[in-house]
């Protein structure tokens, strides 16, 4: 890693829009990291709503900033991840997590594969590999080379990276099903993050389609949290192994 | 368009056509109907062929989804000559199967599969580079384990048989892909036109041809690759069976032929001394247990084995006589491969298309429960005995015309002054012969037990004679082995100049002659010749016989008794035990004998039960263990897989880190 190109990637950070890039990014690794350690499963949810925020203040920021063709479409595409992922999927997941409460199912996360500071230390790992694995996109992004031309917000690509990482940390370390279900959520929001940072947006088409897959799993996945419920009496995982061979 | 690359479409779109009419068709129509399109295209394959063999060439090129991979279809001669031959059996079992299927044989995935098999078959040959071959393989290869479930998909050993023959059929894929491409590393190219001839000596070229020759060997059925033959011949559908022991087989030699006489010749000695090992062992494994089975498809299964180790032992003479020097009786040699290939092809269809029709109207494989059925199923009974002719390799056969050029080239091909020549060629004359006489046992056996005496069952006593399709199928057959065994030069010539061999002339009328090596055989002017003298005298017996009173039969050593019970013919078992005996060490037959008594005499038995077994010794020696290794590595793999969904996830989770921190360093 070469000091040469720390400054060309932090090229200008005095414009407006930078700021607000890297405000956004700030706080999507912020809310990533505070759901490994939040066990309350109520205040991931909140958490969730923030990272949507965040992600539609993302997508808005880097329209404006972006070529004036493209900039409605682009308002668009922010408008629909401000419905979806900073409103509509909390709501759905946080309406069964309330009905999952009233059935007798507890709030929080118990029992997780790891205590809460291990997975910040996991956590910590996770970011440096994040920040190592994506100096070649970062590098492609700012110099502008292939379809990528947001050169400003070259800096922020490794944020969602980590947050993939953070993501599937959650799915992996956590054994209740609406646990897995905001990991996955997490994980998608990662992804998102760095098709927005390295595509300069993403067209309406293809957000579209992603947004209704994410939504068509959420619901399936809070139905068949219900189901595991109504069947074991809990929305644990742990019992259920006996899909095998 | 030429006409070739029209035959090659045609084959398509009729594969389509017969999969949209298997899916859509309702009852008997859909036999009848998919019955059609399946004879259809089969035909489709046999005209293309057939123009291939003749010298037309076709270079068609698909793109496909991937970028840079295309799929080149491009057909030779000798690719024509089997796609000929995989055509003709296709149709024979297209029109057969209308008549034939039943039950859960006549449903939609079986018309669907046996349209994808007979595609795939057809295209194998027909395939100009390596990814057309192997895609067209592939599909070969599935369809055909669709099919052998199609009929008992209920019973227990035809899922064993259907577990046997995906592993074996998925072996020999995996052993191809890796072979070819070796051998693409080695020529640098995937097109076979661009590998031809490539020098055997470069490396890699070593690995490639093992790895091509045991993997095209597992499909063609040769010992020790045999294990899946015996198990899926007899539970899947008979007209399925015909494909996949005439057609299907034929495509595992045309697969070594490629690569031993086409992509690498001029190989070490050790490899045609591996290649004539291997045929020359199969032969006598697979006839040995061909002459002691009682289940009539795993007779003829294990007979198929035998055939097709006939084949290899000849490929595998031609290369060392090459190598040797002995270019006529190399020459010969390999024109009795095809000529083994083609006549196996007709008569083992035949064979088995009876061994259906048999099965259909009685429900019986074993043959200790048949008998007496030439009596109800004439037109069965006479096909049978054409192709079991064809199969002992008896004059006016195809099946003796190949065995005679074999032995031509064999005795024509001694070189006292060659070591490895004076070794091997004796040898494997010796075996092969010992092979054609253990046939003739075998052959008869089947015919005599199933067809002649009395019925030694209730179901094989009321049998009736199979419907007209299935007849018309089994008569093409049987005609069909006896055109190569009366006309065979005309084969022999395009068979001779398919694969590039001069030497071969078509002598007098429809007499082949090889002047490799200074040898005629010109069947049809001996029919002619018995004819003159056999007619007179059977003309003179008959007129005899009319004059004479009748004569009551009586028992011969029957001391005046009759043999009341049918239980007291001779059976399959009973006829096969001096085989039985004399092989003894090399069958390891088990035998139970149950003796009661009357009362407390030592003396007097109510009843004997008589049961004997044989494994394949191959199996038990081979297979156990490896199957038996591969099931302790599985139940370690278990321990692996817990069902917890949380490990899974992490098992995905550290498979990206790890990709991400790979890719980065």
């Amino acid at each position: 890693m070469t000091v040469v190109g720390e400054a060309h990637l932090m090229s200008t950070p005095g414009s407006a829009a930078t700021q607000l890039i890297a405000l956004a990014a700030g706080a999507l690794l912020v809310t990533s990291v505070l759901m490994v350690w939040r066990r309350e499963l109520s205040a991931q949810v909140r958490l969730l709503t923030v990272q949507g925020v965040s992600l539609a203040v993302l997508a808005v920021t880097i329209g404006l900033s972006g070529p004036a063709s493209a900039r409605a479409e682009l308002l668009v595409v922010a408008a629909l991840v401000l419905a979806l992922r900073a409103w509509l999927l909390p709501w759905v997941v946080g309406r069964r997590l309330r009905a999952g409460v009233e059935a007798g199912d507890a709030a929080r996360e118990d029992g997780a594969r790891l205590n809460p500071t291990a997975s910040l230390v996991v956590v910590a790992l996770l970011a440096t590999v994040a920040y190592l694995v994506s100096r070649p996109i970062s590098e492609a992004v700012a110099a502008g080379s292939g379809a990528a031309v947001s050169g400003p917000a070259a800096f922020a690509v490794p944020v969602g990276v980590c947050m993939v990482l953070i993501g599937f940390l959650l799915l992996v370390g956590r054994r209740r099903a609406m646990s897995q279900l905001i990991g996955f959520l997490v994980l998608d929001n990662g992804i998102a993050t760095v098709a927005f940072l390295t595509a300069a947006g993403v067209p309406f088409a293809v957000e579209l389609g992603v947004s209704s897959d994410v939504l068509l799993v959420v619901l399936i996945l809070a139905v068949l949290s219900r189901r595991i419920h109504a069947q074991v009496g809990s929305t644990t995982l742990d019992s259920m192994t006996e899909l095998r061979d | 368009m030429t006409a070739l690359a029209g035959g090659l479409l045609a084959q398509g779109a009729l594969a389509t056509l017969a999969v949209l009419v298997a899916v859509s068709a309702r009852g008997r129509a859909r036999n009848l109907l998919a019955g059609v399109a399946c004879a259809a295209l089969s035909a489709a394959g046999a005209v293309s062929g057939a123009l291939a063999l003749s010298g037309a060439t076709v270079t068609l090129r698909m793109a496909t989804a991937l970028p840079g991979a295309e799929l080149v279809l491009a057909p030779d001669r000798l690719g024509g000559l089997l796609m000929l031959l995989v055509g003709s059996v296709g149709f024979l079992a297209s029109v057969y199967a209308i008549g034939y299927v039943h039950g859960a044989s006549a449903s939609r995935t079986q018309w669907a599969a046996l349209a994808l098999f007979l595609l795939g078959m057809q295209l194998v040959p027909a395939a100009g580079d390596v990814v057309a071959f192997l895609l067209a393989w592939e599909l070969m290869a599935a369809a055909s384990t669709v099919l052998v479930l199609a009929e008992q998909a209920h019973r227990p050993a035809a899922r064993q048989a259907a577990v046997w023959y995906a592993v074996m059929t998925h072996l020999s894929f995996v052993l191809l892909l890796a072979g070819f491409a070796a051998l693409s590393a080695t020529g640098g190219t995937t097109s076979f036109a661009g590998l031809a001839g490539t020098d055997a000596a470069r490396p890699g070229a070593t690995a490639a041809f093992v790895l091509l020759v045991v993997g095209f060997a597992a499909k063609a059925g040769v010992a020790p690759l045999h294990v899946w033959l015996p198990r899926a011949h007899p539970e899947a559908p008979s007209h399925a069976s015909a494909l996949m022991s005439a057609a299907m087989v034929s495509l595992g030699a045309y697969g070594i032929l490629l690569v031993g006489i086409r992509l690498l010749p001029g190989g070490p000695t050790w490899w045609s001394v591996l290649l004539t090992a291997l045929g020359a062992g199969s032969a006598v494994h697979g006839i040995l247990h061909a002459g002691v089975a009682t289940d009539l498809k795993r007779l003829l299964a294990y007979s198929t084995s035998e055939n097709l180790g006939l084949v290899v032992a000849a490929i595998g003479l031609t290369m060392l006589l090459r190598t040797h020097h002995v270019p006529g009786a190399a020459g010969a040699a390999l024109v009795a491969a095809l000529l083994l290939l083609v006549s196996h092809a007709a008569f083992k269809s035949t064979l088995f298309l009876g061994a259906g029709a048999v099965l259909r109207a009685t429900g019986e494989r074993d043959l200790d429960r048949m008998g007496g059925l030439a009596h109800a199923m004439p037109w069965t009974a006479a096909t049978f005995g054409v192709g079991s002719l064809g199969a002992a390799a008896l004059p006016v056969t195809g099946g003796f015309v190949a065995e005679w050029t074999l032995l031509q080239a064999l005795i024509h091909g001694v070189r006292p002054a060659d070591r490895v020549v004076a070794v091997v060629v004796p040898l494997t004359l010796g075996l092969i012969a010992l092979t054609a006489g253990l046939a003739l046992v075998t052959f008869v056996k089947a015919f005599g037990i199933a067809f002649l005496a009395r019925a030694r069952s209730v179901t094989a006593l009321a049998a009736t004679e199979a419907p007209p399709s299935m007849r018309a199928a089994m008569v093409l057959g049987a005609v069909g082995v006896l055109a190569l065994g009366v006309l065979p030069g005309p084969v022999a010539a395009a068979a001779a100049s398919a694969i590039g061999v001069d030497g071969v002339r078509v002598a007098g009328l429809g007499g082949v002659e090889l002047t490799g090596v200074g040898a005629v055989l010109s069947p049809a002017a001996l029919v002619g010749l018995g004819a003159v003298v056999a007619l007179p005298a059977l003309a003179l017996v008959l007129v005899v016989a009319r004059r004479r009173p009748a004569t009551t039969d009586v028992l011969g050593w029957g001391c005046g008794g009759v043999r009341t019970s049918p239980r007291m013919q001779y059976n399959a078992t009973s006829y096969a035990e001096p085989v039985m005996r004399i092989f003894d060490d090399a069958l390891q037959p088990r035998r139970d004998v149950v003796v009661t008594h009357v009362g407390e005499s030592a003396y007097l038995a109510e009843r004997v039960r008589f049961a004997q077994h044989h494994d394949d010794v191959v199996e038990v020696r081979l297979y156990r263990p490896l199957v038996a290794a591969a099931d302790a590595l599985a139940d370690r793999a278990r321990r692996v897989q817990n069902g917890s969904v949380n490990r899974y996830l992490a098992f995905s989770f550290t498979a990206l880190v790890v990709v991400l921190l790979v890719v980065v360093a």
